[in-house]
């Protein structure tokens, strides 16, 4: 627990910080809204894709969550090994290189067929 | 941790099929990934044929070369770390895993019972019932495209099938249940025609499933508690010490056999049974029906006799209520069914109830009369049979179709011996086997299974297995009855011509269920060839 | 234990914060907080891995996740409590109080022993010893894993993804109908003028000035003038208005002129619009 309190004491720090500037800016601030303000980008840029039927988003967006999980997933599986590294020697590297050859394979995958492609 | 650091021994001499099938799903996924689309059907199913028979003569091989243990009573080894444990039963397992995904995949690639389109959505992504494609006609459109992802997919869940009734240990095996149950969750949402039905099916197995495999994961930690290991047969020696919480083992036990039970689609978790084998794709249903409960028996069997067979007093009650009521429930909800799916899916849950039934026939081996069959053997063999005609049922069903698909209701088939008795015979056949009728591989199954369960005292449920047993005979034999003896409707559906990936799976499936049935003998022997589980 | 004490009631009140708020978003922040909590608790109990695996993998991805389901089905979208089965709540709430009875039951029990065995699996460090397990008896389920993560991924591209039915057109393929245009029907070919740029207002929406003074229309975003909020160039108003000025100081007479201005920016108005 004594390794976390630094750690804590910075996370309590900044949430002070964080709440700390929003109230003040909210108090303090000039409150004058037009509805070129009120817009996502005051440039005029419309958000993409366009809140409809309640701000609902496609569902192409989908693929990038699940990659995103599937990295996550994959740097939690690389921590130990990373940690370990020295003592695992070349049977860790193999394995560890093979499963990430194998996610590298769904990767492709995606790029491949345009799954990740932004249009 | 100051010594050196080992890997563990991997046998690849035991393990290569296992390791074949994985790699054959990975270049499936590289062939998704680089190769253009018109020729992707073509390569997908070839990588996979090729993988599977690959698989095929490794496992047959791999059968040939384990060594004997324990006197002679079973044979092979403990592989990866006490991970995978590839013996006698793994390998029979193995084998009719094989042939019966090579069933399936020969079923996945056809294409001409639907006027020369695929069994698969064109494209998935689109909402049902909308029109394929942004054009009208002549524009492209998504109508003759296919996910050939199902290749990688199919091939994925057979890995995971493998793995799971190999395991040595339950966190292998939990990783296992969930490779084989993702692409299971995915292929059923992929049927062309009621894609509604399909979604939804497939929203239904997941959920569930995933519920299921939180049971799962709960119980094995809960085991954990007890035991210290998550080994089987360091859970065994725990077991047999004794001693300890008690309460975490049986508590844990039970939830690790509610995902079990649930895969294999037992009373009180077969709800989600008849709405998956309806709404997915019927080549899905085929091959799911079959392969789940023969992977998912695999694991119950390595589980209940390798972790827990010195605690059989405390389950073996347990799970004779559990058959008694799913070979209940699943016959009595089985006779007022009307479509073709729904009734095979309940009478696939009257199914678990006999296989379970064979599961309570263990017995010390010492017990066991000369010549009599251990219960082990009568479920790898029950297994065999219910694999085969299952498959080959369900292929037949997808031949009567409808313009707007498979004609699933009973009542459209009426008649349809009288216009093709070559289908309505073959399904006759199937349906005369899951009912057990002598001379079919059916009757052999059950046979041996009620045997095994009657001769380890559990006679109360072998009664209600015969009862159900009866009750089963009369509603299959009523839709034999009214496919022969009566007049076919009007708008009578379309037996299509099925190219020779179906004809031959069903001829196939059609061979085999009455050769066991005559012949049950060769099977039988290699059933009690392949001993008893290595711990 | 202090730890416990300070996480247990927040956590207690956040999952029953779950169950009864209407919208789904307040839902998934709460469930944000009791994963948080949680990790916080793995970190009291000496898990260093198991907390860095609840903050990346549940709060980072699978909170993700969740909050990007909600989008795609709507942020304001609330639950039909409408019972398609009937007595379906009644049985739900029995059974769950049978399974509460039965779990109070076996709790009570087993009782809570002392843990054994974290001292040992803890040996020469968490990390280090799980990566020992990891990648000896778990390395071919470590292995396997891989083809869950695969799966997951050609699940998601099969069930959400649409492919193109026709190839993507590229820029070069733009550029080239572009041209194409301007030779058959005198399209113009390049780029269109920016907006005018007068740091008053939203600076965007004021049209830039062609030299002969007068307002170049394609210039304000059509976002902006389809919606009806550009401004009907200002700034012509403004030029109107300075020399308005400078020929009011020479010729010392005002408003009139300036009414007159006024006319021709309403008229620059109706144009716009």
């Amino acid at each position: 627990m004594e390794l976390y309190t630094p750690v804590l004491a910075l996370l309590a720090l900044a949430a002070g910080f964080a709440i700390f500037s929003v109230a003040v800016s909210t108090l303090t601030g000039p409150k004058r809204y037009n509805r070129a303000r009120l817009d996502s980008y005051e440039c005029g840029i419309e958000p993409t894709p366009q809140p409809f039927g309640g701000g609902r988003i496609p569902v192409k967006y989908y693929t990038v969550a699940m990659t995103f999980i599937i990295f996550d997933v994959e740097i939690m599986f690389l921590v130990p090994w990373a940690v370990y590294f020295d003592q695992l020697s070349w049977f860790g590297l193999i394995a560890v290189v093979l499963f990430l050859f194998n996610i590298t394979l769904a990767y492709a995958y995606e790029w491949r067929r345009g799954g990740l492609d932004w249009d | 941790m100051n010594d050196e650091f080992t890997g563990p021994a991997i046998e690849w001499a035991r393990l290569w099929p296992l390791f074949a099938v994985f790699g054959t799903a990975l270049v499936g996924v590289a062939v998704e990934a680089f190769a253009p689309r018109s020729a992707r059907c073509l390569i997908q199913s070839s990588v996979a044929g090729v993988g599977l028979a690959v698989a095929l003569v490794g496992t047959v091989l791999v059968a040939l070369e384990l060594p004997e243990r324990a006197g002679g009573a079973a044979r092979g080894d403990v592989t990866a770390g006490g991970a995978v444990v590839v013996d006698g039963p793994t390998v029979f397992l193995w084998g009719l895993l094989v042939v019966v995904t090579v069933g399936g995949l020969l079923l996945f690639a056809e294409r001409r019972v639907d006027a020369g389109l695929p069994v698969f959505a064109g494209q998935a992504s689109l909402p049902p019932g909308s029109t394929a494609g942004p054009g009208g006609p002549g524009e492209p459109s998504y109508e003759d495209w296919e996910h050939t992802e199902v290749y990688p997919l199919l091939v994925f869940a057979l890995g995971g099938m493998m793995l799971f009734c190999a395991s040595g240990d339950l966190l292998t095996m939990f990783v296992a249940l969930e490779i084989l149950s993702l692409p299971l969750y995915l292929l059923c949402g992929l049927a062309r025609r009621r894609r509604l039905l399909s979604q939804e099916a497939a929203m239904k197995y997941f959920l569930l499933g995933a519920f299921s495999s939180g049971f799962f994961v709960y119980g094995m930690a809960l085991v954990y508690g007890y035991a210290g290991t998550l080994n089987l047969a360091g859970v065994a020696v725990a077991v047999r010490a004794g001693g300890g919480q008690e309460v975490l083992l049986l508590v844990g036990a039970a939830m690790v056999m509610v995902a079990l039970l649930f895969k294999v689609g037992a009373v009180p978790f077969h709800s989600w049974t008849p709405d998956v084998y309806q709404g997915a794709p019927t080549a899905v249903t085929a091959y799911m029906a079959a392969a789940t409960k023969i992977a998912a028996f695999g694991a119950i069997l390595r589980f209940l006799y390798v972790g827990l067979g010195d605690a059989r007093w405390d389950w073996a009650p347990l799970l004779w209520v559990v058959a008694i009521l799913t070979m209940l429930g699943g016959v009595v909800l089985a006779v007022g069914q009307t479509e073709i799916k729904r009734l095979l899916a309940y009478s696939s849950i009257a199914h678990t109830g006999f296989l379970l039934t064979g599961v309570l026939g263990l017995q010390a081996s010492g017990d066991l009369a000369e010549g009599q069959i251990s219960s082990l053997q009568a479920v790898l063999f029950y297994l065999a049979t219910y694999g085969v005609a299952t498959v080959g049922i369900f292929a037949v069903t997808t031949l009567v179709r409808d313009p707007g698909g498979e004609a699933g209701s009973v009542a459209r088939w009426t008649g349809l011996g009288r216009t093709s008795p070559l289908v309505a015979g073959a399904f006759a056949v199937f349906l005369l086997s899951l009912a057990g009728i002598p001379l079919t591989a059916g009757f052999v199954g059950k046979w041996s299974v009620f045997a095994s369960a009657a001769g380890a005292g559990a006679w109360p449920v072998v009664a209600v297995a015969i009862t159900s047993s009866i009750i089963a005979v009369y509603f299959y034999v009523r839709h034999i009855v009214t496919m022969f003896f009566a007049d076919p409707p009007e708008d009578a559906p379309v037996v299509v011509v099925p190219s020779p990936l179906t004809s031959v799976t069903i001829a196939v499936a059609l061979i085999v269920t009455v050769a066991l049935g005559v012949v049950p003998g060769p099977l039988l022997d290699l059933a009690g060839h392949a001993g008893q589980f290595v711990r | 234990m202090i730890a416990f004490w300070v996480l247990a009631p927040v956590m207690v009140i956040a999952a029953l914060g779950i169950l009864f708020v209407r919208k789904a978003v307040h839902a998934a922040l709460l469930l944000a907080v009791v994963m948080i909590s949680l990790a916080m608790l793995y970190a009291a109990l000496e898990a260093p891995f198991l907390f860095a695996v609840q903050i990346i993998v549940y709060t980072g991805a699978i909170m993700m996740l969740f909050l990007f389901v909600l989008m795609l089905v709507g942020v304001d979208a609330s639950d039909s409590v409408v019972e398609t089965i009937r007595g379906q709540r009644v049985l739900a709430v029995m059974v769950g109080g049978i399974f509460a009875v039965l779990l109070g039951v076996i709790v009570g029990q087993a009782g809570i022993g002392t843990a054994v065995g974290l001292g040992a699996a803890n040996e020469g460090g968490n990390i280090e010893g799980l990566a020992e397990v990891l990648f000896s008896q778990y390395v071919l389920a470590f292995e396997a894993t891989a083809a869950l993560l695969i799966t997951a991924a050609l699940g998601a591209m099969v069930l959400a993804h649409r492919e193109r039915l026709v190839p993507r057109e590229t820029q070069a393929d733009r550029a080239a109908a572009r041209v194409r245009a301007y030779g058959e029907h005198g399209d113009h070919l390049g780029p269109l003028a920016a907006p005018g740029v007068y740091a008053r207002h939203n600076a965007v929406d004021t049209p830039a000035l062609l030299p002969d003074g007068s307002p170049a229309e394609q210039s304000v975003p059509t976002v902006i003038s389809n919606r009806g909020t550009g401004r009907p160039s200002p700034s012509y108003r403004d030029v109107d208005r300075v020399v308005g000025q400078l020929q009011s100081r020479r010729d010392d007479q005002d408003p009139a002129t300036d009414t007159v201005v006024e006319g021709s920016g309403s008229a620059a108005r109706g144009e716009d619009a």
